[in-house]
This record gives C-alpha cells, sequence and structure tokens, in this order.
C-alpha cells in the first residue's frame, strides 16, 4: 500500500478511499469511449478541508489529481491522467443555502444541475445553464467545461451564472474567487477559472445567480423536408431580431434515433429536419414574437408548424431532444459526439461538407444543433469492435473541426478540450498563444499536477518551450 | 439483452438510488454494467466485494425509465442473479423459508399466522424463533404490519357468474392475500361497483417475483404454468393485480418459456391480459366523488412507475374519489423495500426510506403506494420514527371514500382479527 493511501484514508475515512480494480475499471471511461485509463485509486472528499488535505497530501508525493462529478464529458476530461488519483465529488451534493432576497443559490460541486432548478422552481426562479445532460450532470462539471445548453442563447453559459467559488488550488491553498455582486474587482480570475477544465483548481463550493422563471413561453416545432431549408428559417429568425429562449435542429437521422428512444414525439420518420424553438418572456410580448415567428416560417417550404399545448407537450418535446445523443445506442453500438461552432450563416456550408465526409469515410453520421448559436453537433456512429472503423471515426471527427475553423469558428462550442482534442487545440491557436495558455498553467500549477494531459497540448509535442515568455 | 447497448452517456446516474446513497460510480446502472461485463472476462475477480455492489441493485428499473439507448440494467443484474451470482448461504436459507410461505395455501396461512403473533408482545418472539434464520429486520418489519385477519382473501372474495366482456381473474398475490386481505376484499368490491364480474380461482399460485429477483428462478415456471391454466379456465378476458411487483412480474411471464413454443404461446396470451387495478379502474365507469377536502401523497413503487409506466392513473382514480393530492418530492424513488432486499440489505434499505419519509409534504398523513413492500416498509419505518402517516393502498382509500359517498354496502363486521 502506497503511503499517500494511508494518509489519505486518515484523513477521509478508509471507506471513502478506494482501489479495488473492478472498481477503477468503472472510473475508467466518462462519455468520451474511444479512450480509457485506469486511476490509481478514487477517494470521495466529504468537505472543502478535506479536498485541501488529499490535495496537499498527493502533492507532496507527486501524484496527479483529476476532479470528477457525473463522468459525462463528452471530451475525456473526467478520465484519469497517467498514474493519477480520482476525487469523485459525490458526497458533496448539498444544496447549502438558497438566498432568495439576494438570488443567489450556494452549492456544493456534486449537486446535480436539473435539481437546482428544481429546488428553485417553488419559488419562481430556475437555473438558467441547461446542458442536455443536466439530469445527471454535476455544478462543478459545468463549472469546469463552462458548459452551455439549448437555453443558452438568450440566458448565456455556465460563465455568466458562477458568481463565486470556493477553489482548491494545486499548491494546496483555499481560495474565493469572484463576489456575490457579480463585477470582477480586479482580474477576472473566476472568468479564467471557469472553462479550465480542471487544470487550474478544484471547485469545492459555488454561489450561483437565480435566474427569475420567464411568465410566458411558447415553444414551436417546425418540421422541414429539407435541412437547408430548415437553416435559412433559422437564419431569417435570428435576422429579424427575434432572440428566442432556445433554438435548435435535429436532422433525419437524429430523429430517427430520438424516436426510437425514451421519449417519441411522434415526428414522421421521413422528415429532413425539426427546428424547436421556445420565446419566453413577458405574456404579450411573448404572443406577438410567436406570431412573428410562425409567419416568417410560412415565408418557406415548412411541412408542418406545431406549438406545444401544454406544459407535458412542451417537457416532452426537449425530453426527446436532450436525449438525442443517449438514443444514438439504439442504433449504433457506439456514437462519437464532435462540438463545432461556425458562422451561423455558414451553416448549410458546413452541413453539405458533413455530408461528403461522411460518405468519405463511410461513417453514418447524424447531426443535433443548437442552431441558434451555430454550435453543430455531429454524432459520428461507429462500432468499436472494428478497430478500422475506430480510426476513420477519429479521422472524420477532426477533420469536421477543421473545417468548422477553416469557416472562422472553433474547435468546441461547450463539451471542452480534454484528451479528445488536443491536436485541433493547434489548429485553432497560434504556437504564441498556445505559450501563453502553457504560461497560465505554470502560474497556477508548476508541477503539472491538476488534470495532466488535457486541455492543453504537451508544448514538447508541438512547439519548444523556453521558459516563461 | 447484453451490456453493449450502453453508450457510457451517464444519464442514468441520478435516478439510481443505491449511487444516491453511496456516491460510488460501481453502485450505479452504468457502473453495474461495467461490473458485468468484467465479470465475463475470461481472468474476471468474481470477489464478493463485486458480488455486493451488483447485488445492492434493488431491481427497481428506475434507471431503464431514463435510459435513452433502452440498456435493461435492472433486468441485466436480475440475469446474472439467477446465472452466475456465487450462492450467498444468507439469501438461499431466505429463499427456502419464503418457498414455504408463498409456495402454497398452507403456507400462506402460517404465514398470516406468524405475522399475527408477531404483533402481539410475545408474539415476536414466537415468530422470530420459528423464522430464527431470518435477520433482525423481520421484526422491525412486522411494526408497518394492518390489522390482520384470520382468513386468506381468496377464501372470501368467491366468483362471480361470467358477464360477456367484463369478467376478470383477481390474481390475489400472497402478501396482499394473507397481509392485506382487507385491501384484496376492497379491490373486489369496487370491481364490482365499477360493473366487473370477478372470479377468483382459489388454486392461484405465488407469481414469483421475489424468487425471481432474487435470482431462483427454478419454482417459479411451474408456478407460472399453474396460473396461466388457471386464467385459461376461469373465462376471463382480463387477470386484475393489485400489486404492482406481482404485476410485473405476470407480465414478464412469456420470457420465462423462451423456446418452448407452446408455453411460450400460452404465457404470452395471458401476460397481454395482465391490468393493472388502478388502470383498469381509472378507466372504468366508477362514479365522481366531489373533492372531500382529504388530502393524500402518492408514493409510486418502482413497479408501477419504471416497469409498468403507470403514474396518472392511480392519481386520477383518487382524484374521482375526492381526494386532493399533494405531490412528495421524488415520488418515484424506490422506497427499500425491493421485494426481499430489505431484508438483506437492511442498511441500503433504511437510507433509503428515511429519505422517503422525509419527501412526504408536511400535514400530509394519508400516504398511498400501490404495493404490499412498499406499504409495509413505509409504514414500519414510519412507526419506529414516530411520524404520524397512514400508508394505504389506493384502492383502500378510494373504497373508503365509496363507501362514506354511500356506494358500497356497510362492511361486515368480524372480519378482522
Ligand atoms: C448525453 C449528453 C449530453 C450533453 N449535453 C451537453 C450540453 O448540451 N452542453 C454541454 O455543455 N455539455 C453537454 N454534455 C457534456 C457534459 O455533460 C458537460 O461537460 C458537463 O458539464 C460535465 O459534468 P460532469 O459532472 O459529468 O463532469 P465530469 O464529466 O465528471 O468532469 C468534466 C470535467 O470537469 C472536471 N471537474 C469535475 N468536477 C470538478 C470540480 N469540482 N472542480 C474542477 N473541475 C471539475 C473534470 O476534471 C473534467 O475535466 C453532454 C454530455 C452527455 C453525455
Ligand atoms: S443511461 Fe443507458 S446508455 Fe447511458 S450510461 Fe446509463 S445505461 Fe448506459
Ligand atoms: S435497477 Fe434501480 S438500483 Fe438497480 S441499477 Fe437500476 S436504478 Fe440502480
Amino acid at each position: 500500500m502506497a503511503d499517500w493511501q494511508q494518509e489519505l484514508e486518515a484523513v477521509v475515512g478508509a471507506q471513502h478511499v478506494l482501489t479495488h480494480p473492478n472498481l477503477l475499471r468503472a472510473y475508467s471511461q466518462d462519455g468520451y469511449t474511444l479512450e480509457s485509463a485506469m486511476p490509481r485509486a478514487v477517494v470521495l472528499p466529504g468537505s472543502t478541508e478535506e479536498t485541501q488535505s488529499v490535495v496537499r497530501i498527493l502533492a507532496r508525493h507527486g501524484v496527479p489529481v483529476v476532479a470528477r462529478g457525473a463522468g459525462t464529458s463528452l471530451s475525456g476530461g473526467a478520465i484519469a491522467s497517467q498514474d493519477s488519483v480520482i476525487l469523485h465529488f459525490s458526497r458533496l451534493n448539498r444544496i447549502h443555502q438558497i438566498d432568495w432576497t439576494n438570488r443567489v443559490t450556494e452549492v456544493g460541486p456534486g449537486v446535480i444541475n436539473a435539481d437546482v432548478s428544481r429546488a428553485l422552481q417553488p419559488g419562481g426562479y430556475f437555473y438558467a445553464p441547461d446542458p442536455s445532460s443536466q439530469q445527471a450532470c454535476t455544478i462543478g462539471g459545468n463549472f469546469a467545461e463552462n458548459s452551455g445548453g439549448p437555453h443558452c442563447l438568450k440566458y448565456g453559459v455556465t460563465v455568466n451564472h458562477v458568481l463565486m467559488a470556493d477553489v482548491v488550488l494545486p499548491n494546496g491553498e483555499v481560495r474565493r474567487f469572484g463576489n456575490l455582486a457579480g463585477d470582477p474587482d480586479g482580474p477576472d480570475w473566476l472568468g479564467l477559472l471557469v472553462g479550465s477544465e480542471g487544470t487550474l483548481g478544484i471547485a469545492t463550493r459555488l454561489w450561483l445567480r437565480m435566474t427569475p422563471s420567464p411568465r410566458a413561453s411558447r415553444t414551436i416545432a417546425a418540421l422541414f423536408d429539407s435541412v437547408a431549408e430548415a437553416s435559412h428559417a433559422v437564419s431569417a429568425v435570428i435576422a429579424a431580431g427575434v432572440i428566442p429562449a432556445a433554438l435548435e435542429m435535429m436532422d433525419r437521422l437524429a430523429i430517427f434515433a430520438v424516436e426510437k428512444g425514451a421519449y417519441p414525439v411522434g415526428y414522421p420518420p421521413d422528415t429532413a429536419a425539426v427546428l424547436l424553438m421556445e420565446i419566453d418572456g413577458e405574456p404579450l410580448g411573448v404572443e406577438a414574437e410567436a406570431q412573428q415567428v410562425l409567419s416568417l416560417l410560412e415565408g418557406f417550404h415548412v411541412r408542418q408548424v406545431k406549438t406545444a399545448q401544454s406544459l407535458e407537450e412542451r417537457n416532452l418535446w426537449w425530453a426527446n431532444r436532450k436525449t438525442a445523443f443517449g438514443a444514438m445506442g439504439l442504433i449504433s453500438p457506439r456514437y462519437y459526439v464532435q462540438d463545432g461552432v461556425i458562422p451561423r450563416h455558414t451553416l448549410p456550408i458546413a452541413l453539405d461538407a458533413i455530408d461528403s465526409i461522411s460518405a468519405h469515410y463511410d461513417i453514418r453520421i447524424a447531426n443535433v444543433f443548437h442552431a441558434g448559436d451555430g454550435n453543430l453537433h455531429p454524432l459520428l456512429l461507429y462500432d468499436d469492435r472494428d478497430p478500422r472503423e475506430v480510426s476513420r471515426v477519429k479521422r472524420a471527427g477532426s477533420e469536421i473541426l477543421r473545417y468548422c475553423v477553416e469557416l472562422g469558428g472553433s474547435i468546441t462550442g461547450e463539451h471542452g478540450i480534454g484528451l479528445e482534442k488536443l491536436d485541433e487545440m493547434r489548429v485553432q491557436f497560434s504556437p504564441e498563444a498556445l505559450l501563453a495558455h502553457d504560461a497560465i498553467k505554470r502560474v497556477f500549477d508548476p508541477a503539472a499536477l491538476f488534470n495532466p494531459g488535457k486541455l492543453l497540448p504537451t508544448p514538447g509535442r508541438c512547439i519548444d518551450y523556453d521558459g516563461p515568455p | 439483452m447484453d451490456t453493449s447497448q450502453c453508450v457510457h452517456c451517464g444519464l442514468c446516474l441520478s435516478a439510481c438510488p443505491t449511487y444516491a446513497v453511496t456516491g460510488l460510480e460501481v453502485e450505479s446502472p452504468r457502473g453495474r454494467l461495467v461490473l458485468l461485463n468484467e465479470w465475463r472476462q475470461p481472468e474476471a475477480l468474481h470477489d464478493p466485494a463485486t458480488a455486493q455492489w451488483l447485488d445492492d441493485c434493488l431491481d427497481c428499473r428506475a434507471c431503464e425509465s431514463v435510459c435513452p439507448a433502452h440498456v435493461p440494467t435492472g433486468h441485466l443484474v436480475e440475469q446474472w442473479r439467477a446465472q452466475d451470482r456465487p450462492t450467498i448461504p444468507r439469501n438461499l436459507t431466505l429463499m427456502r423459508g419464503l418457498g414455504f410461505f408463498v409456495g402454497s395455501t398452507s403456507g400462506l396461512r402460517w404465514f398470516q399466522r406468524l405475522s399475527r403473533w408477531s404483533r402481539r408482545p410475545w408474539g415476536t418472539r414466537v415468530a422470530r424463533s420459528v423464522l430464527a434464520r431470518l435477520p433482525r429486520t423481520v421484526g422491525d418489519l412486522s411494526h408497518g404490519l394492518p390489522q390482520l385477519s384470520l382468513q386468506l382473501s381468496r377464501e372470501t372474495i368467491g366468483s362471480d357468474a361470467p358477464k360477456p366482456h367484463s369478467t376478470v381473474m383477481f390474481f390475489v398475490g400472497c402478501v396482499m392475500d394473507a397481509i392485506y386481505s382487507e385491501s384484496n376484499r376492497r379491490t373486489a368490491e369496487l370491481l364490482r361497483l365499477a360493473g366487473y364480474a370477478v372470479v377468483t380461482p382459489s388454486e392461484q399460485r405465488c407469481c414469483g417475483a421475489l424468487h425471481l429477483h432474487s435470482g431462483e428462478s427454478q419454482p417459479v415456471r411451474i408456478w407460472a404454468q399453474e396460473n396461466i391454466r388457471r386464467f385459461e379456465e376461469s373465462g376471463a378476458d382480463k387477470v386484475v393485480v393489485n400489486a404492482a411487483g406481482c404485476g410485473t412480474t405476470l407480465k414478464e411471464y412469456a420470457a420465462l418459456f423462451a423456446g418452448e413454443p407452446q408455453w411460450e404461446e400460452r404465457a404470452r396470451r395471458f401476460e397481454d391480459s395482465v391490468v393493472d387495478v388502478t388502470v383498469l379502474l381509472a378507466e372504468s365507469m366508477l362514479p365522481r366523488v366531489s373533492p372531500t377536502g382529504r388530502v393524500v401523497t402518492v408514493h409510486d413503487a418502482c413497479h408501477h412507475a419504471h416497469a409498468q409506466k403507470i403514474f396518472r392513473e392511480p392519481r386520477q382514480l383518487l382524484a374521482r374519489a375526492g381526494y386532493t393530492i399533494h405531490e412528495m418530492a421524488n415520488s418515484t424513488q424506490c422506497c427499500g423495500s425491493a421485494g426481499v432486499y430489505n431484508l438483506t440489505h437492511p442498511d441500503m434499505s433504511e437510507a433509503l426510506v428515511a429519505e422517503k419519509l422525509a419527501s412526504i409534504p408536511d400535514g400530509v398523513t394519508n400516504v398511498a403506494a400501490a404495493n404490499p413492500g412498499c406499504l409495509l416498509q413505509i409504514q414500519a419505518a414510519a412507526r419506529r420514527s414516530r411520524r404520524n402517516v397512514d400508508v394505504q393502498h389506493p384502492v383502500d382509500l378510494v373504497w373508503q371514500a365509496y363507501h362514506d359517498a354511500g356506494y358500497l354496502p356497510k362492511q361486515e363486521v368480524g372480519t378482522r382479527g
């Protein structure tokens, strides 16, 4: 037994330090299934103080640390780094306080995203960032990935909703970043930490903004016979100045899968694209904007337009959309979801390109997008038992990302870089920019103990690192 | 059915009660699938810890409800219990004991007698000396028992002359028959009020749920065949059941006979005829009672909400009988009863029922639960923690409402023990 293991047991209790090989196997993957790696141990800290002690002990022994929430990361962020110990935050899952007057909710990092909104709902509030994985993913993971979701088009992503956080730094210090007023005083350290994928600090307590629930909302589903036509409709809606709360699209293969899934809506099987739009706000404004959207849609070849008739129907449409990734399991043994961003007006061109990449690599691709902000989620379907297909799928995915950059977009919208997109980082950023990233990392974590091997491509692999710039 | 359908998305984690209690990936559906997969590897480690993580599964199927890829995790663990689980002596004794009690009518009478004794101060001792091999939790659970009758319900309900298209065979269950016989009698009365002819074959057998969940499938096929025969002879078009757990098992009879075309076909016809009492009554012509101001909260048994997708009907039925429903948080989360789980896994079960009690809204004393295991589990926990709640089958609540509104004849006296 390693020395550090006994020391950890003294801090968190033996039952919260786990090394059983089968258990480690269960922790060797997250939602990104193209890679896996076994950790040396899994620790379940019970408080900020315990996390701090655990980090100190492991730092003293030079053991890397990887934080884990629900393990729904799609870029391998929660997969063990080499020789690392995983800190699983499932025990820090309490909502500590809801401050209705100041509209701030104080939570542990292991709290499930959807549970925050559930707790706020009776008081007429919600937590706005709503990743499709919200029924399972945690606030700590959202913090690390700067997660977004369908409703972030209007409300903004995680960084706009975390006001303050207690963070354990790689040197074992606990620091509070941000403030309850939500205005950075001096450099925006909190803004830097949100989205840093667990490479700079580990959040152990977070203060979240509460957003008043809109008083009215309308959800519209438009069915199209062509994806291009649907994309033009998206552009038209945005150009008209409407800011929907959400504007989502699914293509034929995606529709086929969700209709087989847990929440079928009844979209006809030959529908080429579904556009889901939600408008919310004050009742009168909502009504007017909904009318505006409906009349805009009349200018396009729309097969059918429906407005949700009840809250139940609306929730069903969203559940159907939000389980699209998982539903791929029904039509393929594995899926690999890409997460590129493109300027919205290039949507039809990008879709054509994805089509030809699909044909070229002989990989079926379903498409789900946050159409409102040009965030594509092509789902590449493959069979992990066929090594050649696995390699084709990786190349096809990479090519899609490169094309997004070419169109003036980026290699990630919300799923992060993790292990998955290290190579593409060099496509997106200049060597100088990467050096700057690396310099920041060194300020926080000179010994490279926090989630090493993720987010930042190792300098040795592409550029020579010669001291701080 | 296999584990490879899982795409590792993790959406099931938050649905799993054992993950909520332990916070361990291996106690989550996704983790259990990894373990099941490991278990099959040539050099696999089949140690007690791994077996325990798998065996902790409640078979509540909450994960199956939310899994977008329809991975049947609960079923897969059940299959593992039947085929691969190393023998756990504690469970074997338990199942043999249970086999005696639920396997025959005379066993059931013994069960009823023992349960009745266990309510008396001296009775717990007697009952426990007979059930000496059973864990301490049996004594704890006995606090959850209702007033017990002297007779099995099947002996008092009787059978009506069949009516075309509205004859039902009443599947009386074991625990329902012996312990909740009063609820069974009321079920029959409500069915009759709704216009059905009720047929109650006295030779029907245990559905086999408890045995199947514990991986003991041997006796169940024989019981299933008998039940199928009884139904075929009964002249009924439907089999009505009021225990959620039995309903699920009855609806999965065909799988017991996979590869035996004749029996599979008969079992399939049987399966298709099974209907839960709350569903049948919710769709029936029972009269509407104007709101009485009585408040109730509903706990959804796993085998209602997750396995049979029954959620609205009990509420519709209660509302029609004049009740106001105050929903509890997480009404579909397992109460920890899960067949004999509360006997085999006392600690996990205790943690779950504590959460269930905490989620009953303040001031609400009526809790509806449509499964005998849940009734016993939640009532026992409430008594232990001195919480003033009355856990009843929705049928009992509905019966009471119709009775008070004058739709049902006065209750006979003398059936209570
Ligand atoms: C079906 C599905 C749909 C999804 N949809 C969306 C979507 O719509 N939008 C979106 O943005 N993402 C989406 N995701 C991706 C994923 O859910 C998010 O990235 C989520 O924020 C991860 O949360 P988690 O708790 O699972 O974190 P994990 O996967 O456990 O970890 C993710 C990263 O966060 C780090 N981390 C975890 N906890 C902490 C902490 N306390 N402090 C510091 N770092 C920490 C980990 O080290 C890792 O790098 C989806 C995933 C799936 C499987
Ligand atoms: S929800 Fe289904 S596919 Fe996703 S991890 Fe759980 S079992 Fe696997
Ligand atoms: S059946 Fe219930 S206990 Fe078992 S894995 Fe699924 S959710 Fe968890």
